[in-house]
């Protein structure tokens, strides 16, 4: 039966091909011919744009961008405020052949969001710089920042590692790792609350009501989060001062582990 | 970073912090000065290679090199470094040594030197001036007779205003100068002969046609006697302009005797004499300036034709760095454009100066054009100033205070009619559904009825929100004392009320009242000062246009004018109302982020309790870019 239908079709076309003139042919030719080189391509695109990058993110002063520089070059270097964002292949120190391409985003409020829509969606890790000294009196901005990356429907879907580097070590009055981790737990539980009762935003919440950090009922921790968090403790700026090298060895190791 | 800083590194990061944080990222870039303590700061931005220039030096000094060297050490430097720019990208300029401090020490004596080469110049003796050395003949000047030309000396090149004459020649000497001409020719002439050549000067001035009538008098007949003159400035250069007779400078003999003819000179023979006629509206002056501009267009047209197809293919293969001419038409669109939105006009205007500053230089891309880019970069920078700067959660700030065992206190500001009363009842629902009891202060004692309405959105809430569904304590509560007394100290008491009960929030209701109005800006900022609130919401409805910017600038300054503190309190956030009345033309968000930096905390776009929203900046940027 299947052969007696394709029949008349086969028919139908050998009749087409002995035309003298087969231009529904031709026509159908050229299009298969563009439908491939599309597959194709965008099968080239897909392969290229693999997410490799690396993002450091962070608040103002955080030392990111002195971060970055001393990763790439082990130099130090003074640094002003971002305005745009820094990308450059780092290859870890153990000479395997896998790279990653870090990319220092500004931290200044009117510009981080607009660098992280831009690219989330090639982050295969995240770096969360935070200023130790400052933590302190900062400590509802940063869980702040922090809640609106990990909220980010795209952060979530990919789940990206997150490491969150205590910078700025080298001071004295730096918070150790632990106590940051657990008042960043603590504040991110209240915010979880506080942001998803804020007042609707006006287009209606076309993206839907905030997704929820966490699970229900249970204070917040960063093992409830689908990506594996880690902490570590680094100095961009280094015990010496600007002729040494930076301490950042938890940071070096876990960017090798990534790659 | 240029790593090179003249003196400590540490005292250049922090001006030049500032200086990025409020003009780059708050597209204030229109005028390149900043000032931050004690520092002026001058800065330029390529936009090419994506650099940008920073001088600073101390406010006190005025220094007119500035300009130029910024000019010259961006123009030295990108030559320089050119091809690291280009090859390298980010990890060569953060390994590459840029060693430009010799470059720079050079081009700073340069600069220093060239400012300082015009010496005072010395007033001539008698006998170097140029009077000595005419014949007296020369000199007497009988009636009737055009006095000769003014000796254009060369030090009469400071006045500014001869710069400014777009037509006039350099050559043209009596126009722009405002002083008195010559160096002591005049003191033989007579009182009429004085009055005569100022009579011709005045008519020259007019027969040039590009200037306004610097003195009322009446006007005069045009040059009917004389020879028209050329008037083409495309294809005439400055000798033709220049109409001082060469003769006369520093020769002893050729005093030009012309032909004086007094009908020229007196004008008008019909006119009564010694009546001042009103100024009246030349507009043939009009038809010749245009005909003046007209020419010189009309050759560049042609040549632009040619010139403007290359450019455009140019720009599809994406070679083509942008150029303010480029840029300027569909700036001006834009600009247009966000007026028609309900921007306010002056932001609209620093807003495209800012872009047009960023975009200058900037190569653009493959397949875009002119617009998309612009366009782009617009949408950006209004996607930035709607961010807000600092931290907009109301109920993490709540919850702190709570803590901390004191109320919250909010206060409400404004003009009359925006809203205020309204926005506040929605905004302690929102508060009371969240849990947080609320306690209004009805501070507003002046206006009729302004009590009472409060007194019935209390009933209405605490109807909808009853103290059985809250274990027993009623969530609302309205803290009045009648009309006619002072609104700071019914504050005051309302607010070591909520402490004592134990209210999480205080609302502060205020009248209503213009910003020009002294007495009453006074008495809010005393309620301000004097209570010291922790948030001070703006309430302005999206309706304003223009008048955001007034009625902003003048409710802050009266906050800072009369608080006594070293920081005073200024307006915290922004409540915008009404934002259901207008469909699309949502100018007046971005007109008062503008001005004050601070975030918009809310959006009301209802009556009734439910129409709270908070500002979603993309969507506000897309409906303000839409078409």
């Amino acid at each position: 039966a299947m052969a007696g239908r394709l029949e008349p079709h086969l028919e139908a076309l050998r009749r087409e091909l002995r035309a003298p003139d087969p231009a529904v042919l031709s026509v159908l030719l050229a299009l298969l011919a563009v439908a491939i080189t599309i597959l194709i391509w965008r099968f080239v695109q897909g392969r290229r744009s693999s997410r490799k990058a690396v993002l450091l993110l962070g608040l103002c002063d955080a030392g990111k961008t002195l971060l970055f520089a001393r990763l790439l070059t082990g130099k130090y270097r003074e640094t002003q405020t971002s305005i745009t964002d820094t990308s450059a292949v780092y290859r870890a120190s153990n000479d395997k052949s896998a790279n990653v391409t870090l990319i220092d985003l500004p931290g200044h409020e009117s510009l981080r969001l607009q660098f992280l829509e831009r690219f989330k969606a090639a982050a295969r890790a995240i770096v969360f710089v935070v200023d130790s000294v400052a933590f302190q009196r900062e400590v509802k901005d940063v869980a702040e920042f922090l809640y609106q990356v990990l909220v980010d429907s795209t952060v979530l879907k990919n789940a990206p590692a997150l490491l969150i580097a205590c910078n700025k070590q080298d001071v004295t009055m730096a918070k150790s790792a632990k106590l940051i981790q657990q008042q960043l737990e603590k504040e991110l539980n209240t915010l979880r609350v506080t942001r998803s009762a804020a007042p609707t935003t006006l287009d209606g919440s076309a993206t839907g009501s905030p997704a929820q950090l966490g699970k229900k009922g249970k204070d917040f921790d960063f093992s409830q989060l689908p990506m594996k968090v880690e902490f570590v403790e680094c100095s961009a700026r280094g015990s010496k001062g600007e002729e040494g090298d930076a301490d950042f060895e938890g940071l070096e190791k876990w960017l090798a582990k990534i790659a | 970073c240029f790593q090179g800083v003249r003196g400590p590194a540490a005292a250049a990061t922090a001006p030049v912090n500032a200086l990025i944080r409020s003009v780059l990222l708050q597209e204030r870039g229109g005028n390149n000065s900043f000032t931050h303590e004690a520092l002026t700061l001058k800065y330029k931005l390529d936009n090419q290679f994506e650099l940008v220039f920073v001088v600073g030096f101390q406010k006190i000094l005025t220094l007119t090199y500035v300009d130029k060297l910024i000019d010259d050490v961006h123009k030295e430097f990108r030559d320089k470094y050119r091809n690291e720019f280009q090859q390298k990208g980010a990890l060569g300029l953060l390994n590459g040594t840029f060693d430009f401090k010799d470059d720079f020490m050079r081009l700073l004596r340069e600069a220093e030197e060239s400012s300082k080469v015009r010496a005072p110049t010395v007033m001539k003796t008698f006998e170097q001036s140029l009077k000595s050395q005419k014949t007296v003949k020369c000199m007497i000047e009988t009636r009737g007779e055009k006095p000769k030309e003014k000796v254009k000396t060369k030090k009469n090149k400071g006045s500014k205003k001869e710069g400014t004459e777009a037509v006039a020649a350099p050559g043209k000497a009596p126009a722009g100068d405002k002083q008195p001409p010559g160096t002591g020719e005049r003191e033989e002439l007579t009182k009429d002969e004085i009055l005569q050549k100022n009579r011709e000067e005045f008519f020259k001035r007019h027969m040039k046609a590009s200037e306004k009538s610097r003195s009322p008098k009446p006007e005069a007949q045009k040059e009917k006697g004389k020879k028209p003159r050329v008037w083409d400035l495309g294809n005439s250069n400055a000798k033709v302009l220049d109409y001082s007779n060469s003769a006369t400078n520093g020769s002893a003999e050729a005093c030009p005797v012309e032909e004086f003819d007094p009908e020229i000179a007196l004008g008008d023979r019909n006119r009564e004499p010694g009546r001042l006629y009103d100024l009246e509206y030349e507009s043939d002056d009009e038809a010749e300036e245009e005909k003046v501009i007209q020419n010189p267009s009309k050759p560049s047209a042609k040549k632009g034709g040619l010139g403007g197809m290359f450019g455009m293919l140019k720009g599809l293969v994406g070679s083509k760095s942008l150029t303010r001419e480029d840029m300027d038409p569909v700036l001006e669109k834009m600009k247009d454009h966000l007026i028609a939105k309900n921007v306010a006009a002056e932001i609209a205007v620093q807003l495209c100066e800012s872009v047009a500053k960023k975009l200058e230089g900037k190569v653009m891309g493959t397949f875009t054009t002119v617009t998309s880019t612009v366009k782009q970069a617009l949408q950006e920078a209004l996607v930035q100033i709607l961010q807000p700067q600092r931290r907009v959660d109301v109920l993490r700030d709540v919850m702190d205070a709570q803590r901390h065992r004191r109320p919250y206190v909010v206060t409400f500001c404004g003009v009359n009619g925006v809203g205020k009363s309204t926005n506040l009842a929605k905004i302690s629902f929102w508060l009371i559904e969240n849990g947080f009891s609320v306690l209004i202060a009805a501070c507003d004692t002046f206006r009729a009825g302004a009590v009472e309405q409060l007194r019935t959105h209390t009933r209405r809430l605490n109807a909808l929100h009853p103290p059985e569904s809250h274990g027993g304590r009623t969530m609302v509560q309205l803290y009045e004392k009648g009309y006619g007394k002072d609104a700071a100290g019914i504050a005051m008491e309302a607010i070591s009320y909520a402490r004592n009960q134990g209210f999480d929030v205080v609302l502060v209701d205020t009248a209503g009242r213009m910003q020009d109005n002294a007495p009453l800006m006074t008495a809010l900022a005393k309620l301000i000062a004097v209570n010291a609130p922790d948030l001070v919401l703006f309430v302005g409805e999206a309706l304003v246009g223009n008048e955001a910017v007034d009625q902003l600038v003048k409710f802050n300054k009266a906050l800072a004018d009369h608080s006594m503190a070293q920081t005073p309190r200024l307006i915290d956030g922004i409540v915008l109302t009404k934002f259901d009345t207008i469909d699309d033309k949502v100018g007046a968000a971005i007109s008062m982020t503008y001005i004050t930096s601070k975030p918009i905390v809310f959006v009301g776009t209802g009556q009734t309790y439910c129409d709270l929203r908070s500002l979603n900046a993309k969507a506000v940027v897309a409906a303000l870019m839409k078409a």
